[in-house]
């Protein structure tokens, strides 16, 4: 009696569960760790607020904000309490203990309370630029978290609209302490399926498909219940905290009341249920202005949660399933095997191998995440996960069908669409590409005649176009395209021709860039095939002109297909490359005339260096590498190149 | 015996000299040639003026400057200090952790040494990001040997222009690279134009850029004073064959006119149509910004001030031939007696410092577009600059987040 | 009439002809390049034309060559800046670029022609694809994986490294092509004849690959010689910068000083010109044909 499928399948089952259980248990570490901290957060920017609005009542100066300060500080929590006034650079209140170590308050700042300056600063052009033209919205409450759980926070000061200064908390919330969260009942989890599994397998014998589907559900039950414990009760969570928060807002209200009396001045009318905002001062919506909670509002919060939780647990449980079907399915095995047995192969491809993944793979990859997200110049510092957008930007480049469009003169191309942009890269690829290939063939094979005297001289000069740096060709080139000084009008009117202005019509501007490419791209193909042609034995020559074939016969029977082994990836290569050719055309027509002669590369750049949008052009840059695999796939498909002969 | 004294008398150096090891400093910077010189030897001076702080610098070629910097400042691996036009301001300010904000050390005393509207394009939302260097606006440069007397007003320029323009030979009387918004910027600033409304909103089809472009198109196809298809190549080929009498340009195309050209400087013309404001020209400031990351802040602000400072100043003006953004430096009496320092500093009271915002940025494409459009004839000033307008409100908008 | 063999019956006249006239035309740009560098003066490929202009003047006017030959360009070109010194470390870098790339690349590339082994498709075609993704975005994420990373900032081996595994992809694809073509029996042979893998490899198949190796290197040393971007961003010292960034000083935003430009490039193609003409004789020696026969 054999055991080896069982084997295999319960340590497939083991090493997905034992990876679902990982993943599950880091995901409830880092939830019920944020939630925390999202509490505390919560929490303390309603006291923040509290103090922020008090202070801006007395104006961010006086007695009133020192006893605001006095009122605030200290607590459960050890809060300390800053009131700086950036208007006149003082430092107005404080129970910092190192502020009042620099000199009795209120003082000007001195050097080294510049960070406390710059923060005002900051704060303010976020509140200046959130409520102008400024093209994106910024937080208002900054927040930090230090190492040992203390935490530091801040937001404006306002007095009659206008910022004045700035207050800053620190404090030790109980969330502050890392909480750890069980291990072990994902681990007894994965100990009780296997023995389950191994009961069963019992059974059921050695029987492979039985045996996967028995250990599949298994992994799924596990998941289930993985999942279960994890998301739990959350909209009663969430109810207990905001009922929390309203009491909070009560207190802060009443200590907000008292300081105003202290101080002898009218507290405006105001509605302390805004103090339980976000960061960006947008009020969350779960206490009413009565300082009621919001039932309605948190459901809807939580279902949002829920639905981002269910998406990771399906991730998870997809990893798990990948892990577990490849060993279960013994790929694992026969992986190995191959790996042992070829090892010499291996050897050879790996140094190449690891020098493509760490440098041309892993830009790659990084390039297709920034896809799914909106990030731009003003989001840089965000992690990415929290400008995941899906696939909204392939929607917006790919759903885009408004080719045509209305203007005055009539119905016109609308050239910034990505199909027209495509139209023209794909016109210019094959365009470029069948110069540079006939072109390159053409000469190689005139130079490879045997007895041609000045061979070599020919074969340096044709290279210069390839051997001088590009950045000066392409631009002597739009030099000669030029209306009234370039020589390609002077010799049209050499011959009483009228000029052309070549940059005013896209066929014209078209032909310009072509021009350009296409001289600097033939050198390239006639090296290869120059270099491919040396592989042809000529006995083969021989052997066909006794049989008297004629000289085309022989350019079709016997070079072609001698050369397609070199050609064919040069071919995809040249296609591949000239699609992603930026230089020329951004130099030499810089897409006009209105960006008709744009390529798909060049808008990329565009999108990225000119209007800033990182994700967006991202996404462009994988539409590209997604249509290029498409011809590659094709053309391989065509002409078998991946076969070898 | 030698030997060991000679380790010994070595150690005994380094142990003297250790406790004073002086705080290095980077600075990256974008000259090249004569401004480089001058640049490096400021750096000189400043260094054998003190011995507390070391300062070293790095030349990165224009065209990679500000990929470098937003690949090395944030990740802690760039310089302390560097020098860079104003437009980029915005952009690496909002990307944050690059551009280390200076308004905490400047005094009344410090912003008066600058040419105010200098200091206002140093200044993003309020708060000074920088000091200003040098500043570089467009003026008249005219060949001495075709123009006497240099026009004092749109008028007599077009007048003065016209006798000298002969289509057939290809001379032309004026010759800037108008189809460029930055060069255009002299004629919409006269008429109060711009591309941003006060606040903040793009605002590039207003009705004084689009008077300022009938203007242009009246230059350039009524009176044809004015060469196609205008770029920085073309310009400079045009004025150093003698075919090109005035030229509408910066500081850096007096290195690049040939030594047979006689040329002199003057203000540009006030526009008669514009009821006789001047001609008012976009200012690109360098600033001195220091990074966020930097370890030597104060040693970096020294710095600064040094490089901003009068003597500095001088030796940039005199050797490096860049203008001062120093207003007390056009006193000292050789930078007086300099004709193209007091041209510059005459020109620049009337120029306007260049947007730094990053939206600035999402202009520059669609006015492109729109000025090659309407110098093609390809659609009236109107239609192309509203066009202008939809294509940068929207890029703005699309960067709008919640 | 050994040498009149492959195409040798075409009579030569019509050939020179037309090599005549298109080399006429390919180095046209290339003269333009040559007079302004040589004019001693900053401007750029532009016509000169007297007034009502003759069909003799327009003649004059597109003919590249200079008012007055001037070698004032190519003096300022190698006294201002360190010309010399950043051509030299930019022929290290290629060179070192050649070799990493060439080796890694034919090690891979008789892999996959050589063995039939799992994965052999897929590791294939991954070259292929990576060629296609564009390179818009790839400086932040390749400065953090060599600066920050690997720590290679201001070293020559992360330029190296990054330009090898640029050339590898285009480099095993041409050998694999070439190396396919290669008879095995001649290895077979040899290992009939107890010669080791290494021994094969680079007494056989490599010198019968020789144009294909020459084709490959010079690529990869172009791929090290052009490249401006990265080298300006990775290298944190002048004396470290390679020849391109240094002709790039020349044209900074709106000051372009074409003549130093141009001459500059023109010296930045030498090299690539004398290594075409030492691989020349490789991309011509044929010697397939007799070691099929022998």
């Amino acid at each position: 009696m054999s055991f080896r499928l069982r084997k295999t399948i319960v340590i497939a089952l083991a090493l997905g569960g034992a990876l679902a259980a990982l993943l599950l248990h880091l995901l409830e570490s880092s939830n019920v760790n944020a939630n925390a901290r999202a509490e505390a957060e919560r929490a303390a920017i309603v006291t923040l607020r509290a103090i922020s609005d008090t202070s801006g009542w007395l104006g961010a100066e006086g007695e009133g904000v020192r006893a605001a300060v006095a009122s605030w500080s200290g607590g459960a929590e050890q809060r300390k309490v800053r009131i700086s006034n950036t208007d006149n650079r003082t430092i107005e209140a404080s129970s910092f203990p190192e502020d009042v170590a620099n000199g009795e308050l209120p003082r000007r700042m001195v050097r080294d309370e510049k960070p406390i300056y710059d923060l005002g600063q900051e704060l303010a052009s976020a509140v200046e630029g959130n409520a102008g033209g400024a093209a994106a919205t910024k937080e208002v409450v900054a927040l930090e978290w230090s190492a040992d759980g203390w935490l530091k926070i801040a937001t404006p000061i306002f007095h009659e609209g206008a910022v004045v200064g700035i207050v800053q908390t620190v404090s030790k919330p109980a969330a502050g302490a890392t909480i750890a969260v069980p291990w072990w009942p994902l681990a007894v989890g994965v100990v009780v399926i296997c023995v389950v599994f191994l009961a069963g397998a019992f059974m059921i014998g050695e029987r492979k498909l039985p045996l996967l589907a028995f250990a599949a559900l298994l992994l799924v039950g596990f998941l289930v219940y993985g999942g279960r414990a994890i998301t739990g009760a959350l909209l009663e969570q969430r109810i207990a905290i905001s009922t929390q928060v309203a009491k909070q807002v009560v207190e802060e209200k009443g200590k907000a009341l008292a300081v105003m009396q202290t101080a002898a001045v009218a507290a405006p009318q105001f509605d302390a249920s805004l103090w339980d905002s976000d960061r960006f001062l947008k009020p969350r919506g779960a206490i009413k202005p009565d300082l009621t909670i919001d039932r309605a509002k948190i459901a809807k919060v939580v279902a949002g949660i829920a639905e981002a939780n269910r998406s990771v647990m399906i991730a998870i449980g997809l990893f798990a399933f990948v892990l577990f079907i490849f060993v279960g399915s013994e790929s694992a095995a026969k992986s190995w095997a191959a790996l042992v047995k070829y090892r010499e192969a291996y050897s050879y491809v790996t140094p190449a191998m690891i020098g493509m993944l760490v440098l041309v793979f892993f830009p790659f990859f990084y390039g297709i995440t920034l896809s799914f997200t909106d990030q731009n110049v003003y989001t840089t510092n965000s992690p990415l996960k929290d400008l995941w957008v899906g696939f909204k930007n392939y929607t917006e480049i790919l759903g885009d069908f408004n080719i045509m469009e209305r203007t005055d003169a009539g119905l016109q191309f609308n050239y910034k669409n990505f199909y027209w942009t495509l139209f023209m890269t794909v016109m210019w690829t094959v365009t470029n590409v069948s110069i540079g290939v006939s072109l390159g063939l053409l000469l190689a094979l005139i130079l490879n005649t045997k007895g041609l005297a000045f061979r070599s001289a020919y074969r340096v000069l044709l290279i210069l176009p390839w051997a001088m740096p590009n950045y000066i060709t392409a631009l002597v080139w739009k030099g000669m395209f030029h209306q009234q000084f370039g020589v390609v009008n002077q010799v049209i009117q050499m011959f009483g021709g009228t000029p052309v202005s070549w940059f005013e019509r896209p066929l014209t501007s078209f032909i310009a860039v072509v021009a350009t490419n296409g001289w600097l791209s033939f050198p390239f193909m006639m090296v290869i095939s120059l270099g491919a042609l040396q592989s042809i034995p000529a006995d083969l020559y021989e052997a066909a002109r006794v049989d008297g074939a004629s000289k085309w016969q022989q350019f079709t029977s016997i070079t072609l297909p001698s050369l397609k082994p070199a050609l064919v990836p040069a071919v995809i290569l040249s296609v591949v490359w000239t699609f992603n050719m930026f230089n020329i055309i951004y130099l030499v027509s810089a897409g006009e005339p209105a960006s008709s002669t744009e390529i798909l590369i060049t808008q990329a750049y565009k999108i990225a260096f000119e209007q800033y949008r990182y994700g967006y052009a991202a996404a462009y840059s994988t539409v590209i590498f997604m249509i290029l695999l498409a011809y590659g796939t094709w053309q391989n498909r065509v002409t078998r190149a991946t076969e070898g002969i | 015996m030698r030997l060991r004294i000679a380790v010994l008398s070595t150690l005994a150096m380094l142990l003297v000299v250790a406790p004073l090891a002086a705080q290095e400093i980077t600075i990256w910077h974008a000259y090249r040639g004569g401004e480089k010189d001058a640049f490096e030897k400021v750096v000189a001076q400043f260094n054998a003026s003190q011995t507390k702080i070391k300062a070293t610098t790095l030349a990165v070629p224009y065209d990679a400057f500000a990929d470098k910097i937003t690949a090395a400042v944030p990740r802690g691996k760039g310089p302390d200090v560097f020098i860079y036009a104003q437009d980029r301001l915005g952009g690496w300010i909002e990307a944050g952790n690059t551009i280390e904000p200076i308004d905490f050390y400047l005094d009344k005393k410090l912003t008066d040494r600058f040419i105010p509207s200098t200091m206002q394009a140093m200044t993003y939302r309020k708060a000074v990001w920088g000091l200003p260097l040098n500043y570089k606006c467009l003026t008249m440069i005219y060949n001495k040997k075709l123009v006497t007397t240099p026009p004092k007003t749109t008028t007599e320029l077009v007048a003065t222009a016209k006798k000298l323009t002969n289509a057939s030979s290809g001379t032309f009387g004026l010759a800037y690279w108008y189809s460029n918004w930055y060069y255009h910027s002299i004629l919409f600033n006269a008429y109060g134009g711009g591309v941003f409304a006060a606040d903040g909103k793009p605002n590039v089809n207003n009705a004084a850029n689009v008077k300022s472009v009938d203007l242009l198109m009246k230059w350039f196809d009524k009176d044809k004073i004015l060469p196609a298809e205008p770029s920085t190549a073309l310009i400079t080929s045009l004025f150093n064959e003698g075919k090109a009498a005035i030229v509408f340009n910066g500081p850096w195309f007096l290195g690049e006119i040939s030594p047979k050209i006689q040329y002199g400087i003057a203000m540009l013309p006030t526009v008669t149509e514009a009821g006789g404001k001047p001609l008012a020209p976009w200012m690109t400031v360098e600033g001195v910004y220091i990074a966020a990351p930097s370890k030597n802040k104060d040693a970096a602000f020294a710095f600064a001030q040094y490089l901003t400072d009068v003597p500095s100043a001088k030796v940039m003006a005199l050797s490096g031939r860049q203008t001062p953004a120093n207003k007390n430096v056009y006193a000292d009496a050789q930078v007086a007696a300099d004709p193209v320092m007091k041209a510059f500093r005459a020109q620049v009271d009337t120029a306007v410092p260049m947007p730094n915002s990053p939206e600035m940025t999402m202009v520059w494409s669609p006015v492109t577009t729109a000025m090659n459009a309407i110098t093609k004839k390809a659609l009236a000033p109107k239609p192309a600059l509203d066009k202008a307008q939809a294509e940068v409100t929207e890029a703005v908008s699309r960067l709008r987040k919640k | 009439m050994a040498d009149r063999t492959r195409t040798g019956d075409t009579p030569h006249l019509p050939l020179h002809i037309f090599l005549l006239i298109f080399t006429a035309i390919s180095t046209y740009p290339i003269l333009w390049v040559f007079t302004v560098a040589f004019s001693g003066k900053q401007s750029l490929a532009f016509v000169d034309l007297p007034p009502n202009p003759t069909f003799f003047d327009r003649l004059r006017g597109v003919i590249p060559w200079p008012d007055e030959v001037s070698l004032a360009n190519f003096v300022s070109v190698m006294t201002d800046q360190p010309f010399g010194r950043w051509v030299f470390n930019s022929a290290v870098v290629a060179a070192a670029t050649t070799v990493v790339g060439v080796a890694m690349a034919c090690s891979a590339a008789y892999a996959f022609s050589r063995f039939k082994f799992p994965g052999r498709r897929l590791g294939l075609m991954s070259f292929l694809v990576s060629q296609m993704f564009p390179g818009t975005l790839t400086l932040i994420p390749l400065y953090i994986i060599v600066v920050q990373w690997l720590q290679l900032g201001s070293s020559w081996l992360g330029l190296i490294l990054v330009y090898a595994a640029t050339s590898i992809p285009f480099s095993v694809w041409m050998l694999k092509g070439y190396f396919d073509t290669i008879p095995r029996e001649l290895e077979e042979s040899a290992l009939i004849d107890g010669a080791s893998p290494a021994r094969i490899f680079f007494q056989i198949v490599l010198p019968l690959a020789k144009p294909a190796v020459a084709v490959t290197a010079l690529f990869s040393f172009m791929t090290g010689w052009n490249e401006f971007i990265l080298a300006a961003t990775f290298m944190d010292k002048e004396p470290m910068y390679t020849a391109p960034v240094g002709l790039r000083f020349f044209v900074s935003g709106f000051s372009e000083q074409w003549g130093f430009f141009a001459a500059g490039a023109i010296i930045v193609s030498i090299p690539v010109v004398v290594l075409f003409m030492f691989l020349q004789k490789y991309l011509v020696s044929g010697l397939t044909a007799g070691a099929v026969k022998g």
